[in-house]
């Protein structure tokens, strides 16, 4: 069984379409990133997913529940960190994870008990009976995620869950989300190509409301990109050379004093013996990996802070 | 000119978020319309006038059927041949007040004498007295053929109350208190909603009447704790108990519940925080009309019956009347009504809450 599935989800907002027909299957214990420029149409869809907006037209469901029929059910089942670090502001750490987990129906034993686990693994655990208002930013965003996760639910819904934090912190967080993986079910949507691309099982892109592109990050590297590029570094490069290499490869190119071959299926090994052969001294030659973020901008032609 | 800048940026602020501008520009007309509908118009109801006929004569059955055709006044039926009739209803809450015509009268008119006629109230209420003693005055005056003025004696029941003033508006002014518990319940789940918690909370399994007694809960011991401080302010200010204070703060307890659960109604609705003060385009008018500043009687039909629709009017009378001594039974309609209401108003805020739910 998926852990969600969509059916063609419609979401309009007045006549906006902001979900146009998404369909996605996430399975059980897969870390999934949903990625899009700002407007995209990822937290409406988390949204709907989480009972929060009712859907146009189309439906999904959550471990076997629908979304629109059995709410409660799938609320069960599901922890919520949401996009903006809500919490209670007057309570403390203890306090806001109780008033969580208690509505979920844990035992004050098991709540005392959840809470100081993910207190001392978000590292909270000394300012735990400060009202969280004192907290900074990223102390505020590990406790909204401890929060959604005091439950111990089955599918986590992570919305931008380090947004605004500075390095540091958004490592640990990344590192506390690596540990989750394959415990639980994840659905991620972030800003951060890095965040997807090290975490993901799978990455979807979704732009203007449509899911543009699916796969796991090598993937959608390798598919988006008919050619491979390389950078060598060398010496003696004669005309007669480059003359040649620009027969042979697609495109030559010299850019800061290396030269960049790219090319369709291109063989590593036998530029590098071509060019000893023809007596060029090669000081390094590198193949270029493509990122995330670069086939962000192919499929979508933004940048993601558009 | 920086102070300028700024003062655009508010009166922005203020002008585009509609339901602030509304509650700015519709509490003074909302103000003013039901004050003058209330107390302006020459459409007054007449005032329910009991008479006590001790004269037994044909001069005050003539006085009587005069009276009867007084437009500002309408004559009960039933009149009284003793006045120990009439002050038994008047204890039990029955009529607000009686005119007793003396033995005498009949004697006095033939020689055209000005005579002495009583008016009397309950020591609680004791604007309905000085409402209606003008308008025998004038009445008498002519009927007798005598030059005014005529004597009117203004007489409270005997009561153990001290100051008739505190013991008539203290219920009003602690109703109009507990109705303040509709804008602050409102604003609790209104700023949730804005700051995005509600919508946090409402990612978990809690269910629409969670919500409803989540949100009322907070208000049941400040309730409590107002209700004893009105009473034992009111009463450490002259307030005189002479009835059963369990009863009174039993009746308040109710009101403020029916205030609870308005406030969730409303607090539902709301986009905002700063949206909240529109419940005072609400609150200060249903005060006005239920009796909290002035007495009730007197007033259009309509707005009377507007105000015997919703649960104030019940409450201020039925603490009044405990207050000053009336038994339980016979504030009991008063009671069920506030029940009623109770019940009515969670129902609605958990139905419209449930609504909200899903957008």
């Amino acid at each position: 069984m998926n852990a969600i599935q969509t059916f063609k989800l419609v979401k309009k907002f007045d006549g906006l379409v902001a979900v146009n027909g998404v369909d996605l299957e996430i399975k059980e214990g897969e870390l999934f990133s949903l990625l899009g420029p700002n407007g995209a149409g990822k937290t409406t869809t988390i949204r709907m997913l989480c009972c929060l907006l009712k859907p146009t037209s189309g439906t999904a469901s959550i471990l076997g529940y629908d979304i629109a029929k059995q709410p409660f059910k799938v609320k069960k089942l599901i922890g919520v960190s949401p996009q903006d670090t809500v919490l209670s502001e007057h309570l403390n750490c203890w306090e806001n994870l109780a008033l969580i987990g208690k509505i979920h129906g844990l035992s004050s034993n098991e709540v005392n008990r959840r809470s100081k686990e993910l207190l001392e693994t978000m590292g909270l655990m000394e300012r735990s009976k400060d009202q969280v208002r004192k907290f900074s930013g990223g102390m505020k965003r590990r406790l909204s995620i401890a929060m959604s996760l005091v439950h111990d639910p089955e599918l986590l819904f992570l919305d931008e869950p380090t947004l605004g934090l500075d390095p540091q912190a958004r490592r640990t967080i990344w590192e506390y989300i690596a540990q989750l993986k394959g415990k639980k079910t994840i659905l991620l949507t972030t800003h951060y190509m890095e965040e997807a691309d090290s975490l993901s099982d799978r990455v979807g892109i979704i732009n203007e409301g449509k899911v543009v592109a699916l796969g796991t990050s090598q993937e959608l590297k390798t598919t988006t990109f008919e050619m491979r590029s390389m950078v060598v570094s060398a010496e003696n490069l004669t005309a007669e050379v480059m003359e040649d290499l620009r027969n042979k490869y697609s495109r030559v190119e010299e850019v800061n004093g290396e030269l960049k071959i790219s090319h369709k299926n291109l063989d590593f090994k036998e530029i590098v013996d071509y060019l000893h052969s023809r007596g060029v001294t090669v000081y390094s030659a590198v193949l270029e990996q493509p990122t995330l973020e670069a086939v962000f901008i192919q499929i979508t032609g933004k940048k993601l802070r558009d | 000119m920086k102070f300028w800048e700024i003062g655009k940026r508010n009166l922005k602020e203020i002008y585009r978020n509609r339901v602030v501008l509304g509650f700015l520009l519709g509490m003074p007309l909302a103000f003013m319309l039901v004050f003058c509908s209330a107390f302006a118009g020459g459409e007054a109801s007449p005032i329910f006038t009991s008479i006590v006929d001790e004269d037994h004569s044909q001069s005050s059955s003539a006085f009587i059927q005069y009276l009867g055709t007084i437009n500002a006044i309408k004559l009960n039926e039933w009149i009284y041949s003793e006045e120990s009739q009439a002050q038994k209803d008047l204890e039990d809450n029955r009529i607000s007040f009686y005119l007793l015509i003396p033995s005498g009268f009949e004697e006095a008119k033939q020689a055209k004498q000005t005579t002495n006629l009583e008016l009397v109230y309950k020591a609680a209420d004791p604007m309905i007295g000085l409402q209606v003693k003008p308008i025998i005055e004038a009445v008498g005056s002519e009927f007798l053929g005598v030059a005014p003025p005529l004597v009117v004696e203004l007489k409270g029941t005997e009561s153990k109350i001290k100051n008739e003033p505190v013991n008539f508006f203290a219920p009003g002014i602690a109703v109009f208190g507990l109705m303040i518990l509709i804008a602050t319940g409102a604003s609790m789940i209104a700023g949730d909603r804005e700051k995005g918690f509600l919508a946090r909370m409402l990612t978990t399994p809690a269910k629409p009447w969670d919500f409803i007694l989540g949100y009322s809960l907070p208000f049941i011991p400040v309730l409590i704790i107002s209700t004893l401080i009105y009473l034992g302010v009111g009463m450490a200010m002259g307030l005189t108990i002479v009835g059963n204070l369990g009863y009174a703060f039993l009746i308040f307890f109710l009101i403020g519940l029916c205030s609870i659960g308005i406030a969730m109604i409303v607090g539902t609705l709301l986009k905002s925080e700063s949206q909240a003060p529109i419940c005072w385009v609400f609150i200060v008018p249903m005060a006005m009309i239920s009796g909290v500043w002035f007495s009730v009687e007197g007033m259009p039909s309509t707005v009377r019956n507007v105000a015997g629709a919703l649960p104030f009017i019940h409450a201020i009378d039925a603490s009044r009347a405990v207050i000053n001594g009336s038994s339980l039974s016979a504030v009991m309609p008063d009671l069920y009504w506030l029940v009623g209401w109770a019940a009515v108003l969670f129902a609605a805020g958990i139905m419209l809450f449930r609504r909200t739910m899903v957008s």
